[in-house]
């Protein structure tokens, strides 16, 4: 069962990211034009320095472009005000980080529920316990983040990103920091959460493996995306990378 | 990474300051004490020192106990022969000093609240006058001629020529005011009005007749003072004696100096109480200093430094902190005592403005305490740092040494139990022999160790007390009355700006708009409250993960607060015993005082008031202060005759006509204490008569009218007191004839009073209300001097909120990456604050109840019988907590707010 939308779930157009002035000045993005279609699982991949958690920041509205434009669903992110850009992060958008994903005071079911308890609002009590079976939490909900493995908080993080069905869910490096058994937990369910739910995936990462989970790899290099490869598998992406020599 | 670096640098300069600023404050309010109370001893010793210029002995009686303000009793001026006749006296002349009060223009007495209104004497030889210089116009000579100091000419617009009025002991009547007099350079005696009448006139008015004060001797040119008085005390007869003007002068100095030591040790209890606030803030600020830089101090022991270089490390910062902080805290003292100088201004001191003296004394004081403060408070939690392991600089793991929940238990326990006995043993001193501890100490002692205990065992309270304060409805109630509070108050002072206009809107204009911003947040968090539960419960969360910590920030509240509320109970329980007492023990239908501390009045008004047929009864009483085995006693004279009529002395034994015929009777609980009983004798040493066994010849229980725990007669008080001072009322009571109707006799008594301004007359209503007026006073003084205690705690704890956000930067920016509002980032910090505050008051009314209760039960004896709590003040109190805890929040919730989400999460 595939379940696939078709529309846009985010898109970047021009998009140009300068840090610095004068002669310090760095084009982290140079020229970016990148859709993201709808429940879709994209990788970012590229060397250290090609812009791509810049990417990942100015797609997801924590950081703004210095030319160009951002569009989540239909909303242009630059004419944005913070408050606006607050509800947005928190209707359309979730998020999964590397590490330092969770409140360390709240239990785990907290954690998981903290944009509807942000916004004060229900939640959907069915689809809280589907997520929550599928990632094979439901013992720890009453434990804080402390009494967790690395691989459960990081699962913790991925329902929390999923709970308010958003319209795009952004993860950097999300199994960088989890032994290899716990990151193909992790990533496998991101993946079911596209296949099944139709939920649309932005990931950074580096790790070849990590990246063959998704449906599509977008490639930078020095601001400018350079590459793309659809169905990808670890050994293509290595070939890829070797080729490239990333 | 170098923004994010010097970032981190400027927060911990920030840090630093707001640590600093504690310890700085309670430095400078005791630099600031010592400067001050340096600059009047200084004042007086010069005032002195030129006050008896141009005289080189002088004599007077002989008194072996200098007490109070009598000074020695006058003699027979014939003693003036004596003395002219001893050989190398070149001039000699008698004075008197008595009590005079001068009148400006509009026919009100001029009384400064504090210094005396002195009267004196002319000499025809000037030179004998020390520095008394006319300005203007010549020494009186006639009967009507009046001089007058220059500082009260010139505040109430008097001028040479004008005929002015003078109350003395013999009466009220008007004189010509024919010279302006200044002593020395300066305006006024240390703040004293002064009348100087001719010598026959000033011997008449303060019923001295035939009798000096004291003699003033000039000796002929080129003859030792020394060798002089030696001479001069050989010629004199018994009980008189010569000393040199200029040991008198330094003798009158030091006993000025000496009744102006209270108020050095009051302002320096203060002081103390400010430091002691400032000590948790320190300790506070570098445990969590520690915490946040465990990792550096790890990653150092792992490359090999010891345990004690990394406490080295903490103390030396900790050293650089209090030597900055007590330099910048005596400097700011002489800013203070400037405040100081100017308050006692207002009172009527008029302290010449030299600059104030800075003494090594000053310097070394403030720097020990400064120091030792902030190096103390950081020991513990340097100790702590150096049991950092290693392998901590791997990970981010919590190894802060802590004791475990119960051994805190056990040494709270240990110290609240320790602390209240002492406090206890203290109260009720003769129950418990404290061996070499003095009394005060043990209570002082006793409340340091409870403040200490409270601290240590609340953190065991913080976990339910937020759990409660999180709960919706709670803040609701909370914010929705301090908003209402601070609006309307905001709104009342902007109202009292329009209406008393110009000047006054500009300076209330700043303070209303912070109360109305301040009120502003209240009124948005109340608003938020009702909607949003989110941020409560985080709030409660944060300020439950570190329980101690938020502990230690309450406590530092808690103490002021505590006194406070001590002050609040002890002063109300006063208030309501003094009016019960006096609705029972005033028999008098009119009481007539000096309002404030003007001290007394003429006699002549009680004389005047005796002769109306509207009035049954007068009742004149007098203070007096004697010596008992060398401390300071006081006691209250009365009319033995009339005194059952206006004041129910509720005589245990003894009748008022053994009174009348001499000794003394006791206060019967003062006497139970001490285990006297009538028949017994007590030593009392008196300035005029010297020491004496006086009988006790019975036991009252009255406390609040008389004022006094011994009452005699007037009788033997004439016999034991003269000299300035005691030639004066200090309260009369007066009861009026029997049918003579209420409006009928207030007329005849305030008519009688009508030429004594200086008295203010009140019935039995109005004399209650004044007695706890008085009491409002004190009390408004304390709780202003506590201020600068709770400041400090407020400080405290933007300074802790601070340095937890900055702890909780990374969590911040997810609670903003995930779709948190500014706003409500503010509002979670300001529960968090508000919630820390709101413990450390209610702590601090908990022990200040404990405070007000046991001093008011060891004060029974005093008349001080009935505990009162003052419940609406104790309510105000916890609003006041709400708005400190609201003002605490601001800067620390803005910069929360503002941080920018990437970098927050990025942040390490």
């Amino acid at each position: 069962m595939t379940a696939m939308t078709t529309a846009l779930a985010a898109r970047m157009s021009g998009g140009v990211k300068i840090y610095g002035e004068g002669d310090t000045a760095v084009r982290a993005l140079d020229g970016i034009d990148a859709e993201l279609g709808g429940g879709r699982f994209t990788a970012i991949m590229g060397p250290s320095g090609s812009g791509k958690s810049t990417l990942l920041h100015c797609l997801a509205g924590l950081d703004t472009l210095t030319e160009g434009q951002v569009y989540i669903g239909d909303t242009e992110l630059g004419s944005l005000r913070d408050k606006q850009l607050t509800l947005l992060r928190r209707r359309s958008v979730g998020f999964v980080f590397q590490s330092f994903n969770l409140i360390p005071t709240l239990s785990a079911e907290e954690n998981v529920l903290l944009p509807l308890l942000i916004a004060g609002d229900a939640p959907d009590r069915a689809w809280f316990d589907q997520i929550v079976s599928i990632l094979g939490l439901g013992d720890r909900l009453r434990h804080r983040p402390s009494e967790l493995s690395g691989g459960q908080q990081q699962r913790v993080a991925a329902a929390r990103a999923l709970v308010t069905r958003p319209t795009i869910v952004f993860a950097d490096e999300p199994s960088g920091n989890l032994d290899s058994q716990s990151a193909g937990e992790l990533l496998g369910f991101m993946r079911r959460a596209v296949k099944e739910f139709g939920q649309t995936i932005a990931m950074v990462t580096h790790d070849p493996v990590a990246a063959s989970y998704s449906d599509r790899i977008i490639f930078l290099a020095d601001g400018r995306i350079v590459d793309e490869m659809h169905e990808p598998t670890s050994d293509s992406v290595i070939d890829r990378m070797r080729r490239f020599g990333t | 990474m170098i923004r994010t670096a010097l970032k981190t640098v400027f927060a911990h300069k920030l840090r630093l300051a707001l640590t600093a600023l504690s310890v700085m404050t309670g430095v400078a309010f005791i630099a600031g004490t010592f400067i001050f109370t340096d600059t009047i001893d200084r004042t007086f010793s010069d005032l002195f020192a030129d006050a008896f210029a141009g005289q080189d002995v002088v004599v007077q009686s002989e008194t072996e106990f200098d007490i109070g303000f009598a000074g020695p009793p006058p003699f027979d001026e014939a003693v003036l022969d004596t003395v002219r006749g001893v050989d190398g006296v070149a001039a000699a002349e008698g004075s008197v000093a008595g009590f005079a009060v001068i009148y400006d223009n509009e026919g009100e007495a001029i009384v400064p609240q504090g210094p005396p209104t002195l009267g004196g004497s002319w000499m025809e030889d000037e030179q004998l006058m020390g520095n008394i210089r006319i300005r203007e116009g010549r020494r009186p000579t006639a009967p009507d001629e009046v001089s007058i100091d220059a500082s009260t000419a010139d505040n109430n617009e008097l001028a040479v020529g004008d005929v002015i009025k003078v109350q003395t002991p013999s009466d009220v009547a008007e004189y010509e005011l024919v010279s302006i007099v200044g002593f020395g350079e300066s305006d006024n005696l240390a703040g004293a009005t002064f009348a100087g009448f001719d010598l026959r006139t000033a011997q008449r008015l303060f019923g001295l007749d035939g009798q000096f004060s004291s003699i003033v001797v000039r000796g002929d040119e080129g003859v030792s003072p020394d060798g002089l008085a030696t001479r001069i005390g050989l010629a004199l007869p018994d009980g008189m004696e010569a000393v040199t003007a200029s040991s008198e002068a330094e003798a009158q100095s030091e006993s000025l100096s000496e009744s102006l030591g209270f108020l050095r040790t009051a302002l320096l209890v203060f002081a103390a109480v400010a430091v002691f606030v400032a000590a948790f803030i320190i300790q506070n600020t570098f445990r969590i200093i520690v915490r946040q830089r465990q990792q550096e101090l790890a990653l150092m022991r792992a490359v090999g430094a010891t345990g004690s270089q990394v406490v080295w490390m903490v103390v030396i910062e900790a050293l650089v902190v209090g030597v900055v902080a007590s330099i910048v805290g005596i400097l700011f003292g002489l800013v203070i005592a400037t405040g100081l100088t100017a308050v006692m201004g207002a009172l009527g001191f008029d302290l010449p403005s030299t600059t104030a003296p800075l003494a090594l004394r000053t310097i070394l004081i403030g720097i020990a305490v400064g120091v030792g403060v902030t190096v103390a408070a950081a020991v513990l939690p340097a100790v702590r740092a150096s049991h950092i392991p290693p392998v901590a600089a791997m990970r981010d793991m919590d190894v802060s040494l802590r004791m475990s929940d119960r051994a805190r238990l056990v040494i709270g326990l240990a110290g609240l139990g320790i602390g209240v006995a002492l406090i206890i043993a203290g109260l009720f001193g003769d129950v418990i022999d404290l061996g070499p501890l003095n009394e005060l100490t043990a209570v002082g002692i006793g409340a340091l160790l409870v403040f200490l205990a409270v601290s240590i065992l609340s953190s065991s309270i913080v976990k339910p007390a937020a759990v409660f304060l999180g709960r919706r409805w709670v803040l609701l109630v909370i914010t929705v009355i301090t908003a209402l509070v601070l609006i309307g108050g905001g709104l009342g002072l902007i109202g009292f700006g329009v209406v008393t206009g110009g000047v006054a809107i500009v300076g209330v204009l700043i303070p209303a708009l912070m109360v109305l911003a301040i009120g502003a947040l209240a009124a948005y968090l109340a608003w938020s409250v009702v909607r949003d539960r989110f941020t409560p419960g985080l709030a409660t969360e944060n300020s439950m993960r570190k329980p101690r910590r938020t502990a230690t920030t309450a406590s530092a509240l808690m103490i002021g607060l505590a006194l406070v509320t001590f002050f609040f109970v002890l002063g109300d329980s006063i208030k309501a015993s003094a009016g019960a007492a006096i609705e029972e023990g005033l028999r008098a239908d009119y009481v007539l005082s000096v309002n404030g501390f003007g001290g007394g009045f003429s006699p002549a008004l009680a004389a005047s008031l005796a002769q109306q047929p509207e009035i049954a009864a007068v009742t004149s009483m007098r203070f007096g202060i004697w010596d008992r085995n060398g401390s300071e006693e006081f006691l209250m004279a009365v009319d033995t005759g009339t005194i059952d009529e206006t004041v129910f002395l509720d005589i245990r034994q003894g009748s008022l006509a053994d009174l009348g015929a001499g000794g003394v009777f006791v206060n019967a609980d003062v006497a139970d204490e001490q285990g006297l009983t009538v028949g017994d004798t007590i030593p009392m040493g008196f300035a005029t008569s010297g020491l004496q066994q006086v009988p006790i010849v019975g036991l009252y229980r009255e406390a609040n009218v008389v004022q006094s725990n011994y009452v005699v007669g007037l009788d033997f008080y004439a016999e034991n007191f003269e000299g300035f001072g005691t030639d004066t009322d200090f309260v009369v009571a007066v009861k009026a004839a029997e049918g003579v109707a209420p409006e009928t006799s207030r007329t005849v008594v305030e008519a009688a009073a009508a030429d004594y301004s200086n008295v203010t007359v009140r019935d039995q209503a109005e004399y209650r209300q004044s007695q706890q007026d008085q009491v409002n006073t004190v009390l408004v003084l304390f709780n202003a001097l506590l201020i600068l205690a709770v400041i400090i705690a407020i400080v405290g704890i933007a300074n802790t909120l601070a340095l937890s956000i900055f702890e909780r930067t990374r969590e911040i920016g997810l609670l903003r990456a995930v779709g948190t509002s500014r706003g409500q980032i503010v509002r979670t910090v300001s529960w968090e604050s508000l919630m820390v505050a709101i413990i450390g008051t209610v702590l601090g009314i908990v022990v200040g109840m404990f405070f007000g209760v046991a001093v008011t039960a060891a004060l029974r004896s005093q008349g001080i019988d009935v505990l009162s709590i003052p419940g609406g003040q104790i309510a105000a109190l916890v609003v006041f907590g709400a708005i400190a805890g609201l003002f605490a929040a601001i800067l620390p919730a803005r910069r929360a707010a503002r941080l920018n989400i990437l970098e927050a999460i990025a942040y390490e």
